[in-house]
This record gives structure tokens, sequence and C-alpha cells, in this order.
């Protein structure tokens, strides 16, 4: 895939608007929102495993992945995000009982919305990551990052003035 | 005008090997708001926290950010060292350069510098918006609820008692003991079970800050640590303890024989009982499904016999109510039901018994006056085949658990079949034995060695009869051969099971349970007493198969817990919770759908200030609100924030990349 | 279906009881054929009120006003509108005991052009599932189909669907009469006017316009009833259902809810939970 986008004039096509391009060197910013007991202790043992991921994530740390209003991932993708990952603890994980049920049924339809309004399904991902799985998260990661990295600069909607 | 400092950590060579420290610094102090910026080798240790101090003063500072390791390691290390210098802690940010950056982006210096200052500009929009927030203080009740009276339930309450705190001990049967009373002698060291519980279960019933309520159960629990109210249904007794002196003889002349629970169904007891003769409190309750004069009207001799008048037929069950500020939880453990072994004839042959019936049957008090007797014709059995692992670690019948307990119990039962006859024989099928604990191996040993115990790893696959023989046959694996033995009784080592009971219970309580229905400890290892509700913790066989000491040891650790939590007059708590807006909520109550607490309730407040005419809102009961903010995202008129993870915060870092 | 002379029947009844306030009806527009709501507190206006096909706002948004809270309220429901009433009351909005409700089983509304209602075509409950009265004979419920406008737009690709979009998000002019005409947005402070929410900056931008209405939708998903009140009152005749639709489906589909309001006490898709979730969407 990679090498294709290097034959499109060694620019990186953006999925939404083919006519808009961006540098073969560009890189892209992706948000990922965690919650504090899972998903953030993991990316943390991430860290203390010494496991290398890809640079392109900056990460949010909410206390549980019920925090997550949907309209936070409009904001990513409005703001300077070209991708965003929610990560919250296993289904029957969650420190506090149910929250993962409860945003998981919001997670589904904000993702379904967004794809029908013309966001690339991969702009926005889940993943259940718990504090053990610092293997996990650095997959994750890499695997967001190559997606968003193939969908290229997200120019839609982003917003005018801050 | 937001002042922030931000404090940028070396960690050694751990973050500067890999992240452009003095770059970063310099990038950062671009930001308008950010008006002191620093590097220093490790930001945590006291010359670290003492340059924060001095510059909050210096620069006064409105908020920090250090960025370091993971807020998860030190943040309250640097909340502690702004709070000395004066700023509220709630005000410092961590930037997490080092887990999230340094760490793992090792091969790339300059993406990992770009990084790290990216998460220093959103820990610097986060604390522009973050608040003054202030530790909450909630008052205790300092009064415990204590649910059980085995040794679980009895060890809990004497430990918290005995540090002066009342305690209310609620206890299902008519007297507490639980199955630890049933026990005959106790492994590794067979000191007689009664002889060292007993005199608990009395220090429980003398004890000045004990309220022992028997014969009853708590069926309903609402509030939040420190400060629940549990409702007890005592059930009807139908004798008037008060007046009661406990002198047999309505047990005596009761007409009405019920198989007795307590000796396993192996002997009789009557309608009017006390379940053994050392219960604690000796006195007799009557069984409403036996008794004739509660079922038909007819009877009335114990009435007639009791010289004090305490019987009263028309008692009904009562609901009494207590407040309290902690809860133990030590409902104990119940057996299974080895049906499914048909192979074995369980039901079928009368010669095959549970290890809880032979420890009766062994039991000096016990049906049989302490000689096991085979139940088909009463003689002594001289060939005794103990089979373990009935129901335990078997998927297809059972459950996949191991019980724990059961190797050591048949190697003592061994032992005490060869005390009690000692012409005798045992046979012991067994798949591994488990005997890890002080003593237990040596004691495995000598029922091996001094009893001459046969051990035979395998598993049975039948057993037939034989004349009045029971025959056996099952595999030796170590010789790789099918044996068979004539056994006089068979004992199975049945698995032991949560109460049926015991996810309703949960259920009432708030807490959660396993597949089984064990309750469910917050952490297998590092909380193994805490619930995952504050202010509630688990003892002995409800949260897991266990010992004696272990159940013991467990149950004064709920104790120091509850002594913790009653150590002050009020509980500090976290501050970071939902707080409501009344202004904006407008009353659509789903917060109080979600919330897994049920921490929100409504309140009435008056359409404008002085208004006769009152709307609805939602309150947040802050000693249940643990911080989720799950009410605050589906808020659609945002009226809700959570503290600490308010909107603005989070927006703030979204937008400031 | 012309309901007119009995429901003015039932208004001046409850009048002259003494039942109610306010009644909430339809009445003809003085310059053409269509109806518009009407709020009578006054018996002698009774006559005013009329009801057909033409009577199509859903006029539980009425009762969202000050002046409707806390009186006793009659008023004229169809199919859509009653499931609207039904999440109100779920809601905690309105009292039952203030409302006198007549039930009309709808035969479906027309619209400017006099053809059938597009979304009576894809209607699942034409009676009214709260009411006091009922009107007409009920029909059953329907079996749910998927929005035909957006199964359409679902088809088309990505890029098409994203500039169909961008279309219709760079004609809001950000008036808000959606929100207003709304029967479920009744909060007494919407996220959007929070001065000190970072949500919107109220500037009238294509993004603020994609933020305001996408987060909307999201407030309705598992709860929109499809009364279509937003489409009549956009000035800009944006196709606003197809958010709605959109999700209606994901919620249908995934996780097998019955549709918005139709049962009491029920709040929609997102506060409650169901184990077996689809969740093969999160890695």
């Amino acid at each position: 895939m990679e090498t294709q986008e290097k034959e499109v004039k060694g620019s990186v096509q953006s999925a939404e608007n083919p006519g808009l391009t961006a540098p073969a060197d560009w890189q892209p910013v992706i948000i990922g929102i965690l919650c504090n007991w899972c998903s953030y202790a993991g990316s943390d043992l991430t860290g203390t495993s010494r496991i290398q991921y890809p640079p392109n994530i900056r990460i949010i740390r909410v206390p549980c992945s019920s925090r997550v209003d949907p309209w936070f991932i409009i904001k990513s993708l409005q703001a300077t995000a070209d991708g965003v990952l929610i990560s919250g603890c296993h289904p029957g994980d969650c420190h506090y009982i149910a929250g993962n049920y409860y945003a998981r049924r919001r997670f589904l339809v904000i993702k379904n919305l967004l794809n029908f309004v013309g966001y690339h399904e991969n702009r926005v991902q889940f993943s259940w990551v718990s504090a053990a799985e610092g293997a996990k998260f650095a997959q994750v990661v890499a695997k967001v990052t190559d997606d968003i990295k193939k969908l290229g600069p997200l120019h839609r909607y982003k917003k005018e003035n801050f | 005008m937001a002042r922030v400092g931000v404090f940028v950590c070396f960690c050694g060579a751990n973050i500067a090997d890999f992240v452009d420290v003095p770059a970063v610094v310099e990038e950062v102090k671009k930001i308008r708001e950010v008006k002191y910026a620093v590097y220093y080798k490790y930001m945590c240790s006291d010359p670290g926290q003492q340059i924060i101090k001095d510059a909050i003063a210096q620069y006064r500072l409105t908020s920090v950010v250090v960025a370091a390791c993971s807020p998860r390691m030190h943040e309250k290390t640097f909340r502690r060292a702004v709070s000395e210098a004066g700023l509220n802690p709630y005000l410092l940010e961590i930037a997490n350069i080092r887990e999230h950056s340094s760490w793992v982006h090792q091969k790339n210096k300059k993406a990992a510098t770009e990084k790290a200052g990216d998460l220093i500009r959103m820990a610097v929009a986060k604390s522009i918006a973050n608040e003054q927030l202030h530790e909450i203080s909630v008052p205790v009740t300092k009064r415990a609820l204590v649910i059980g009276g085995g040794i679980a339930g009895i060890q809990a309450a004497l430990d918290i008692a005995d540090a002066h705190i009342p305690v209310v001990l609620v206890e299902r049967s008519p007297s507490i003991g639980g199955r630890m009373a049933q026990l005959d002698e106790t492994f590794p060291t067979l000191d007689c079970s009664q002889c060292i519980l007993t005199p608990k279960m009395v220090d429980v019933a003398s004890h000045p800050y004990i309220e022992l309520i028997p014969y009853s159960e708590v069926i309903g629990l609402e509030g939040y640590v420190g400060n629940y109210k549990a409702k007890i249904k005592k059930k009807a007794s139908y004798v008037n303890f008060s007046l009661c002196t406990g002198c047999g003889a309505c047990t005596q002349k009761c007409p009405v024989k019920v198989p007795n629970e307590f000796n396993m169904g192996i002997d009789k007891r009557k309608a009017i009982y006390t379940p053994f003769p050392q219960a604690v409190p000796n006195k007799p309750v009557i069984d409403a499904e036996h008794c004739n004069m509660l079922l038909k009207g007819k009877c009335g001799i114990c009435s007639k016999v009791c010289e004090k008048g305490a019987i009263d037929y028309t008692m009904k069950d009562e609901v009494i109510e207590r407040e309290i500020g902690a809860v133990v939880v030590a409902t104990g453990y119940d057996l299974w039901d080895p049906k499914p072994y048909e192979e074995y004839g369980v039901g079928r042959f009368k010669d095959v018994i549970t290890s809880l019936e032979f420890e009766r049957m062994v039991s000096a008090s016990g049906p049989t006056g302490g000689l096991p007797i085979r139940p088909s014709d009463g003689k002594v059995p001289k060939t005794v085949v103990f089979i373990k692992c009935i129901g335990s670690r078997d998927e297809a019948k059972g459950i996949e658990y191991c019980s724990k307990i059961c190797c050591m119990y048949t190697a003592k039962h061994a032992i005490l079949l060869h005390h009690k006859v000692h012409d005798s024989r045992a046979y012991v099928f067994y798949m591994d034995v488990r005997a890890a604990g002080k003593g237990y191996e040596e004691f495995v040993k000598r029922a091996q060695v001094e009893t001459g115990t046969t051990y035979l790893r395998g598993r049975v696959s039948k057993i037939y009869k034989m004349g009045d023989k029971l025959m056996v046959r099952g595999e030796d694996a170590q010789l790789g051969q099918v044996v068979e033995i004539e056994a006089d009784m068979v004992v199975l080592a049945t698995a032991i099971i949560p109460y049926k009971t015991n996810p309703a219970l949960a259920r009432l309580l708030g807490i959660s349970y396993d597949k089984y229905g064990y309750l469910s400890e917050a952490h297998p290892k590092l909380r193994p007493v805490e619930t995952a509700k504050a202010g509630i913790f688990l003892a002995g066989c409800t949260q897991a198969p266990k010992d004696i000491p272990d159940t013991v040891a467990q149950a004064s650790a709920c104790a120091a817990k509850v002594c913790g939590i009653f150590s002050g007059d009020a509980l500090k708590k976290d501050p970071m919770i939902s707080v409501v807006n009344p202004d904006y909520c407008s009353g659509c109550q789903n917060c109080v759908q979600v919330c897994p607490y049920q921490a929100i309730t409504t309140e009435e407040i008056p359409i404008t200030r002085g208004s006769k005419e009152t709307r609805t809102v939602a309150k947040i009961n802050e000693g249940v609100c643990q911080g989720c903010g799950s009410c605050a995202a589906v808020c659609r008129s945002m009226a809700i924030s959570l503290k600490g993870f308010t909107d603005s915060q989070i927006i703030n870092e979204i937008v400031s990349i | 279906m012309n309901y007119t002379k009995q429901i003015q029947d039932i208004a001046s009844k409850l009048f002259t009881e003494g039942k109610i306030d306010i009644f909430i009806g339809y009445q003809q527009n003085s310059f053409d054929d269509n109806q518009v709501p009407v709020l009578i507190t006054d018996p002698a206006e009774i006559p005013k009120l009329v009801f057909s096909d033409k009577s199509v706002f859903n006029l539980t948004n009425y009762l969202k006003f000050e002046h409707t809270k806390n009186k006793r309220v009659g008023l004229v429901v169809k199919g859509c509108d009653s499931r609207s009433l039904n999440l109100l009351l779920t809601e905690k909005q309105v009292k039952r005991e203030n409302l006198y409700v007549i039930g009309v089983c709808c035969e479906g509304v027309t619209d400017d052009n006099g053809a059938k209602a597009k979304n009576c075509e894809v209607c699942v409950m034409p009676d009214p599932v709260v009411y006091d009265e009922i009107l007409g004979n009920p029909s059953g419920k329907k079996p749910y189909r998927v929005d035909p406008d957006v199964a359409e737009v679902a088809k088309m690709p990505l890029v098409e669907r994203a500039d169909y979009f961008e279309e219709i998000f760079q004609n809001c002019i950000r008036c808000n009469a959606c929100r207003h005409s709304c029967p479920l947005c009744y909060c007494s402070k919407c996220c959007i006017d929070q001065e000190t929410s970072t949500l919107y900056n109220g500037s009238n931008t294509v993004s603020s316009a994609v933020h305001a209405l996408l987060t909307w939708s999201m407030h309705l998903a598992g709860r929109c009833v499809d009364c279509r009140n937003c489409e009549k009152a956009c000035p800009s005749h944006l196709p606003l259902h197809l958010l709605h639709k959109q999700n209606e489906k994901v919620i249908f589909e995934n996780f097998q809810e019955h549709l918005s309001g139709m049962i009491a006490d029920d709040r929609g898709a997102f506060y409650k939970y169901n184990q077996k979730d689809p969740d093969d969407f999160i890695m």
C-alpha cells in the first residue's frame, strides 16, 4: 500500500477528498482517549516493557470509557486529529461495573453515523485493552496508525476558528 | 490570566536519552500561558520538588504541569509538593512523557521530542481549566454489620468488637457456629473443633459490643460507605427468647420428628429444636414447616410443658433496621450434591456417604456416638474407601475449580478412622495430593505412614454391590492396573460450593459475584478482602474455597479494614466526582438510570428563587459517587460535570494539539 | 381522515367540565390549505379546531413551553406524536395527570404537495400508544423498514456521500429551528447555548453546523420518533431525517430495540445494555 501511495505523485491522498494530497512524509495526528483503569494502565505497561509503537498518537486520560461523550470524537476530528482511538476495559472488567457496556452502544452508533456522513470508517476506531495487555496496546496503535496513514489527511470540516 | 509552570524531568537517562528535553522546554516556553519552564534530572527527588515549590511562589503560578512519568506513578507525590507550596493540589497536571513517549519511541528522537512537546501542550491546556478541589469528608456511623455467624463471621465480629466498635452479627440459622461446629477435629493438628470454637461462640454472645441477631436474614441495604442502613428480617421463632431459659423440656416432649440437618440427616430432631447442644444462643426455635400446632392447629405440647410460658404461636416475622458504616459478608459454603455420580451408586447404595456425613459420625457428640457405622446395617466398617475430587476439578459433572480442603480432610478422615476403628483399613483414590500449607504435607505423610492408609492415584470407574460389600473398581495409574477393592463403606469428598442465595445477596448489597456464585473481591491479589463497593468486605468461603486458618486470617483482615474506616470521625474521599448544575438540569433522570452506584437521586428546587412552584433536578450523593463520569456523558444539557475531567478540560486537551 | 367534529366536541366537553386550562390542536391556515397548531384557552375559539390529513405537526412539542408547564392540557396526538409523548412521560417532562390525550388512529398525513408524507411511508405505529380517548380504528403495528432515503445515501461511494453531506451542512444557517421544533429537545439550557461550554462557539461555520447537527442527532438517537417537525421547521429544507433514521437503523439492527417511545418507561437504547451487544467493531 505504501508503495502505491508513493506512486501517486509522491504524495498521500485524502480518502474523503481525493483531490487533496499531503507530502509523502506526512505524519497523521491520532487522538487516543483511554480509560484510566485498564487501557491507560496498559499503555503504561507498554512503556515499562519498552515495546515500541508509532509516535503519532496523543493520549488523553479519562476515568472510564463511559465518560467519552460522542462529541469528544466529533471535536477531535474537527481539531488536528486525522483519526481517533478510544480504548477501555474489556467487557465485564469495567472498574465501574458496567460503564463500558453503555459506552459500547454509543460507540457503535457514532461510528456508523460518522461513516454515514462521509468519514472513512477507519477514522474512528475502538479497542479493549486491559492493564496487562501492554503488547496489545502497541499492536492496536500500530494498526490504527497504519490505517490512518493509508487514509491520508483529514480535510473535511476542520474547524476554521478555535 | 493563567500562569502555568512547566517542570520537565530527565528521569535520569530514561527520558533525556530519547527526548531532547532542553529543546522541549524551549518549545513549551512559547505557549502564552506558560510563565516558567525548567528541566531537572529527577523532579520527584526532594531538590526537584523544591524547584516546583520555589517557582510557585516566585512566579505566582496558578497551575503546575510536571512532565515526567505516568500520573499513576507520581501524581500523589507532586500533588503533595504543590499543596505544600500553598497551591491547591488539584491544580497539578502530569504530562506522561516517559511511558507514553521516551520509552516507546526509542528509535526516533525527533518524533519522541515532538510528541513530548504535544503531551505537555495538552497538559498545560487542561491545567488552565483545572479548578480548585477539596477532599470530601463523609461522616461515618461506627457500627459494623457481619453477615454470617460461622467461624469467619465470629472472628470478624470479635476482632471488630475488641476494638470497641459495635457489631451487629446476623445469622440465618438458630445458632452461630456454622460449618465448623459440625466438624469433629481439625487438620493438621487434630484439635477438637468444638473445643476451639465454642469459647469464641460464647464470647460473641457475651461481648458487650456485639449484638447477636440469630435466625435472621439481611433483606435490604441502602446507603454508602460509612452510612449504610440495613434491613434485617427476624424470622419468627415462636419462642420468646427473653422468657426461655433453655431448659429443653419442650424439645424432649415434642412429638414431631424431622431429619436433623446438623447431623446431615443421619438422625432426627424435633419440630421445636436447638440445632446442637452447645448452640449459641441456646434457645429452641419452632420449625414452622413441621410443627403440628402451626400447620394444623393441633398439639400445643411445647406450650403446655413450658413453665415460663415462652412459646408464642402467634409470633410473626419482624423487620428491624440498623444504621451501620461497614459490612463484612461471611456466608460460608454449601456442599455440592454428588447425585450426578450415578456410577458410584450415589442415592442407591446406602453405604456410599459424603465426607460431612462421615465427619458427623466420627464426632463424639454426633448421631452415632463417635463411631462410623454403615447406614445399611449399623455395622462398623473395616475397609473404607475415600474418593477425592467428587465434583471438584470436574468440568463434565461438577465444577472446574479445586475445592482446596478435600485433600486435607480426607487425610484427617483416614487418621480418624484409624483412631476409632483400630483394625480398619483405608484406601484413598486421588487425582493429586495438594497439601500446601503449614504442617499439611507432614499431616498427609502421617496418614500414609502412621495409619497405613493406601493412597492410589487414579479415578474410580464404578462401584457395585456384592453381597453386603461395595466393590470399588478403579485405576491405579502408577501401576497402570485396574484395582478392585472390597469395601464396607465409601466416603465421597464432595466439592464445596457457595450458597445458592449468594447471587441474590450480592445484588441486594450491590456487589458482584463470579460464575459459580462466589462473591468477587476488588482485586484478586492486592485487594482480596474488599469488594468493588466501598465499605463491604468478604471473609471466608463466600469468596472462594478456603480452610479454617485462611478463613480466620481473612476475617481478621476484614476487621482491620473495618477498623480503618472507623478510625476517624469522617472518611476522606477523592473529590474527583460528578456535580450537577441545577440551573441547566432538565430533570430527565437519564443519569439516575446509568449510574452504576445508585449515587444519583432527585430533589425539588424552586423554579426561581423564592418561588413556591418547584421542579425536579438530579442530585449526586458525594459519599457514593466514584467518579466514573457515565452520567456526565449521557447528560444532554451538560448539567453534570465530572470534576477533574470536565468537558472543558478534555476539550482543551483535544484542541491544543 | 377527518375528526374535526369529534375533536371540537371533546374540547368543548373538557372545557365545560373544567378538566383543562389549555387545548392544543390544529387550525386552518389563512392563506393556504395547510394547518398550523393552535393553543386555545377560551372555549369560544373551539370552532377554529380542525383535524385532517393536513394535521402534520407534532403537538407534543408545545408541552415544553412555559405557558403549558404545570397546566392541565388537552391535546391531539397521532401515532408518532404519542410515542414522543411516551418519552416525555418517561423522562419526567410532563405529568400524565395534567394531560387529556385524544389519540387519533392515523391514516397518514400529506406533505405540501398533497402526496402522502414520506415519514408515513415508513411509519411503524400509526395508532396512538398513549391516550385517554381514541378516534378511528387501530390498524396495528407495522414492521420496521429501513428508510429508503437512508438506504439510497448509504449506497453512495464514500467521497460522493461526503460531498452530499457537505452540501447539506453548508446550507445549515444555525438558526436552531430544528431544535426548537423538536418535542424531545426540551432542555432548559441546550448544550449549544451554554456560554461556558467549549462545545460550540456560536459561529456560523460549516464545522460548527456539523458539530451541532451530529451531536443533536446523537442526543436523539434511540429517542427520535420520526415526526419530522424538525424538517418542516427547517428554512433551508435540509433532509435532517437522514441522520435520525440512520441512527435508528443502527440501533434497530444491532440492539434489537423496539422503536423509541413504543412502550412506557423505556428511555431508549443508550440507557440500557446487553452483555451480548455487538463487539466485533472493537479491537
